[in-house]
Parts: structure tokens; C-alpha cells; sequence
């Protein structure tokens, strides 16, 4: 760092009647040493903004009338034992003294209250006004009509209330993009700190529930102390999200702050993106493709739902024709079996003829062979024998026949012809009857 | 309106829809009813999905209000 050279002393102002000028290094240190000299005392009030640096921690302390910026040193503070830092609205007591840190060239002048001691008294007024509107509401049961509104898995159009060029703004957009979600944003910008925001926000989101477009609308402010975000536990605010149509979600702070307004409202959520993506609870393009796998199912079953019945029918038709093709196989088989018998019948029926037949030529050439003649004439011999022995023979030769004339039995005898009595002799030439008619002579 | 349909509705029946088919009980007429009411829901949540799907669109409060009071 450059040396610093002792300035100049300038001219004074023309005509003032204060004394200087003086450098006003010498002045700031004179200042810490007056403001040293003060008593020191005991204050209560509310903590609020509580950081943690290298050597000090410091935060305000404030109450209705006014506050005082506050330091002390880090060893002293951490001796305490609090557990952490101071909750904003804590009741404290802190006793001290005014100091200033008179700065230089290079680093800023600082007043601050000097606390030496630190005493946590209980719980803020801030915080007890909270709990107390918070038991109010719930009591008259605000804190559900919001919770049961329905919330749309995939809305058109989307209010948002945070404030303009916020982070928040861009959280929202990024939770937005993604799900997948390029539909309509309708902006409504307004202050998210100090007395004016309460009012702010409630307008608006007046105003966005009353466009019948907007399904659902986020409030989204980033985290600061619990006085930042007091105006978000404004009892107006409160009951008219309570009572809104559409449903409100909710981020504002950290998760560690809890206002009202994530009690009244349908959801809280801990951080803007958190809160975009709980207005659009559907993932988009995860959404297409499911619409896109349901059309493919359904395609498939209509296709199905016609073709497998057709298909069915078809079997079905098919089937009396197999049955008629079936049964003329079968007959054509048994066709072919009978012919094949017959045939086979036929077959052996000509055979056993054939040697039949070749026995009975056998039997006739066997007939009609060298000792024929040899046979002939010893017939024609036997044939005349039997000619000569022929009784016509005889009785051509002169002789007669004596026949019982009633029978016609031969007569041998006389003792025949007597019984006889009534006789026919025959002759060659004829015959005539006689009697007899005594024993003769 | 009370029975105007929503993406939610949609896609449930679409479910129930495709649970009835996928179960094979149901018969060819029950079939193609499902399947023509199942693609009406179809194209009704690609609709959806397409309406947000266009690109983002921001308007301000301040637009929408005049907008609605014209």
C-alpha cells in the first residue's frame, strides 16, 4: 500500500462560525472516544439479521420506537452457548455500550452498540403475534379450503407473483422448463419486502384468481430474516388466499421460515423451482410418451379384436369342409379296400378254375386216349350177347309167352298157370287171352 | 363447468380403459366401443400436451387484465 502523505490543510468555509476544518480521521477517533465515554447499559429488544464474522458476530436489535446495529466479539458470544446463531425476533437482553469504528482511506466507518453480555429473554413479540394470528386461523379452519381445492396435473396457464428481475423469477422458469412446460406465465410482479408488499400480493393475486385462465399460482420470494418475509404472514394476505379459487403454492424463504401464507396455502414448497414444479405435477414429455403408448394399445387392440375373430371365424368356416374332405378320404380308402379286394377275390377264383379246368382237360385227354377202341368192341361184344338172350328173339323163332293176364307176371309153370286161371299168351305177332280150363291132358 | 373433462380424468379412464382390454373379458363389441372412446381420450390429451408444448407465453398481470376488461 502507498505510504499515505500528510494533506494539505484547505481553506475553511468563508463565514461559517464552526472551527476547522480538521482531518476527518482525527475527528472519527475522537467521536469512538466520546462515544466510549457514554454508560453502559442494558437493552432489550428483538435480535434480527444475526451474521457470524471472522472476529464479531453481529445483528440488529429492535423493537417498535427504533433499533440499534449491534456487535460482539465472537469468542464472548460463542461462550454463551445459544446453540448457533439468534433466530430473528428473538427476545434478548444485551448489555453494552455504544463504540464506532471510525474506518480509514480504505474501509468503511461503522457505528455499532458494543454488547458486551448476552441474555436470550424468551420468545419475540414478533414470533408470539405469529403463533398467535396462526392459532386464529387455524381455529376458523383456513387453513383448509385450500388444501382440498383440485389441483391440475397439466395446466394451461400459470400466475406467479414474486418480484421483478428476482431470482425467484428465474427458479420458477427453470422448474418450468423442467417438467417440460412452455404454456402460458402471466407475471404478477410486486414488492415481497416491507409494508408495501402485504397489500402488493394480495391485489395480485386477487386479480390473477379472478382471470378464469390462470389454474393455479405460485408466490415465490427467496429466503431472508423473518422480518423480511413478516409481510407473508399478513392476516389480510392470509385470509384472502384462504379463500381463493385456484390454488396458491407457496415458496417463500427457506424451509427453515415458515410463514403463514405456506399454512393458508394449497402447497408449500422450499424453493421456487420446487414450486414451479408442484404447479405442473406432471412431467411432459414422460406424459407424451405414456398418450403415445395408450394409442399404440389401443391400436393394437382393435387390430387384435378384429383379426383374431376373423381369423376364429375363418378356422370355424374351414371346419365343416375339412370334415366333408375328411370323410370322402376315408371313403375313396374304403373304395380302393374293396376294389383291391375283389380284385384279389377275382384273382384267386381264376386260378382255382384255371386248375379246375386243367384237372377236368387232364381227366379228358386222359378219357379220350390209345385204349378206346380196345373198350368199343368189347361192348358191341357184350351187346350182342345180350341180343341173343332177348326173349322177342325167341318168340320170333315160333315160341310164346304165357303171362298172368291180371299182373302181367311171367307164367313158368302149370301149376302158376292154373292158379292164374285168366291168362295172355303173346306171341311174335300179337297175343290173346286164355283161360283154363283143367289140368290138361 | 363441473363436467368439463381434465387431463387427470382423462388419463384415468384411459387406464381403466386399457386394464378392461388388456384383460381380454371384454367382447368384440365392448372392444371397439373402449377402443373408439380410448382414442377420443388420446387425442384429447395430446391436445393437452400440446397445448403447453407450443412454447412459453408470458404476458403480465397488467396485459391479462386489460385484456379481460376489453
Amino acid at each position: 500500500m502507498a505510504p499515505s502523505r500528510p494533506q494539505p490543510r484547505p481553506e475553511g468555509i468563508a463565514g461559517s462560525p464552526h472551527a476547522g476544518p480538521f482531518p476527518v480521521g482525527l475527528y472519527a477517533a475522537k467521536l469512538r472516544e466520546e462515544l466510549r465515554k457514554r454508560a453502559r447499559v442494558q437493552l432489550f429488544g428483538e435480535a434480527f439479521g444475526f451474521r457470524a464474522g471472522r472476529a464479531k458476530v453481529f445483528f440488529e436489535l429492535r423493537d417498535a420506537g427504533g433499533a440499534l446495529p449491534c456487535s460482539m466479539w465472537r469468542d464472548a458470544f460463542e461462550a454463551l452457548n445459544l446453540g448457533g446463531d439468534l433466530a430473528d425476533g428473538t427476545q434478548v437482553v444485551a448489555a453494552g455500550g455504544p463504540d464506532f469504528y471510525p474506518g480509514s482511506r480504505t474501509s468503511s466507518p461503522a457505528f455499532s452498540f458494543a454488547v458486551g453480555e448476552l441474555r436470550v429473554a424468551g420468545e419475540g413479540d414478533l414470533l408470539a403475534q405469529l403463533e398467535a394470528l396462526r392459532r386464529g386461523l387455524a381455529a376458523e379452519g383456513l387453513f383448509a379450503p385450500q388444501a382440498r381445492l383440485p389441483r391440475p396435473a397439466l395446466p394451461r396457464c400459470i400466475g406467479v407473483v414474486c418480484a421483478e428481475g428476482s431470482k425467484a423469477r428465474e427458479d420458477v422458469l427453470a422448474g418450468l422448463r423442467r417438467r417440460g412446460w412452455a404454456g402460458r406465465v402471466v407475471w404478477a410482479f410486486a414488492p415481497v419486502q416491507d409494508r408495501r408488499a402485504a397489500p402488493a400480493v394480495t391485489r395480485a393475486l386477487q386479480d390473477l384468481a379472478a382471470a378464469p385462465e390462470v389454474e393455479v399460482v405460485v408466490v415465490a420470494r427467496g429466503g431472508g430474516s423473518l422480518a423480511d418475509l413478516f409481510c407473508f404472514c399478513d392476516e389480510t394476505l392470509c385470509r384472502t388466499v384462504a379463500l381463493l379459487r385456484v390454488p396458491v403454492i407457496a415458496s417463500v424463504g427457506h424451509h427453515t421460515d415458515r410463514t403463514l401464507l405456506d399454512d393458508v396455502a394449497a402447497v408449500s414448497c422450499s424453493t421456487p423451482t420446487h414450486a414451479a414444479e408442484a404447479a405442473v405435477p406432471l412431467h411432459c414429455a414422460q406424459a407424451r410418451a405414456a398418450v403415445h403408448d395408450a394409442g399404440a394399445r389401443l391400436a393394437g387392440h382393435a387390430r387384435r379384436a378384429v383379426l383374431d375373430r376373423a381369423r376364429h371365424l375363418a378356422h370355424l368356416s374351414r371346419a365343416p369342409g375339412a370334415h366333408v374332405a375328411r370323410e370322402r378320404r376315408r371313403l375313396h380308402q374304403g373304395l380302393r379296400e374293396v376294389r383291391a379286394s375283389a380284385s384279389r377275390r377275382a384273382r384267386e377264383e381264376r386260378v382255382a378254375l384255371g386248375e379246375r379246368a386243367d384237372g377236368l382237360a387232364r381227366r379228358a385227354a386222359a378219357a379220350s386216349g390209345p385204349g378206346a377202341d380196345a373198350h368199343r368192341s368189347r361192348l358191341e361184344g357184350f351187346a350182342a350177347a345180350l341180343a341173343a338172350h332177348d326173349p322177342e328173339r325167341v318168340l320170333a323163332r315160333g315160341f310164346a309167352v304165357v303171362e298172368e293176364r291180371a299182373g302181367g307176371g311171367i307164367i313158368a309153370g302149370a301149376g302158376e298157370a292154373r292158379a292164374a286161371r285168366a291168362l295172355r299168351v303173346r306171341f311174335a305177332d300179337g297175343a290173346v287171352d286164355a283161360t283154363v280150363d283143367g289140368p290138361g291132358g | 363447468m363441473a363436467d368439463e373433462l381434465t387431463y387427470e380424468a382423462a388419463t384415468a379412464r384411459l387406464e381403466a380403459i386399457i386394464k378392461r382390454l388388456d384383460s381380454g373379458e371384454a367382447g368384440v363389441r365392448e372392444t371397439l366401443e373402449l377402443v373408439r372412446e380410448g382414442r377420443a381420450l388420446v387425442e384429447f390429451c395430446a391436445a393437452e400436451l400440446d397445448a403447453v408444448g407450443r412454447g412459453l407465453q408470458e404476458l403480465r398481470l397488467e396485459e391479462l387484465v386489460a385484456r379481460l376488461e376489453a
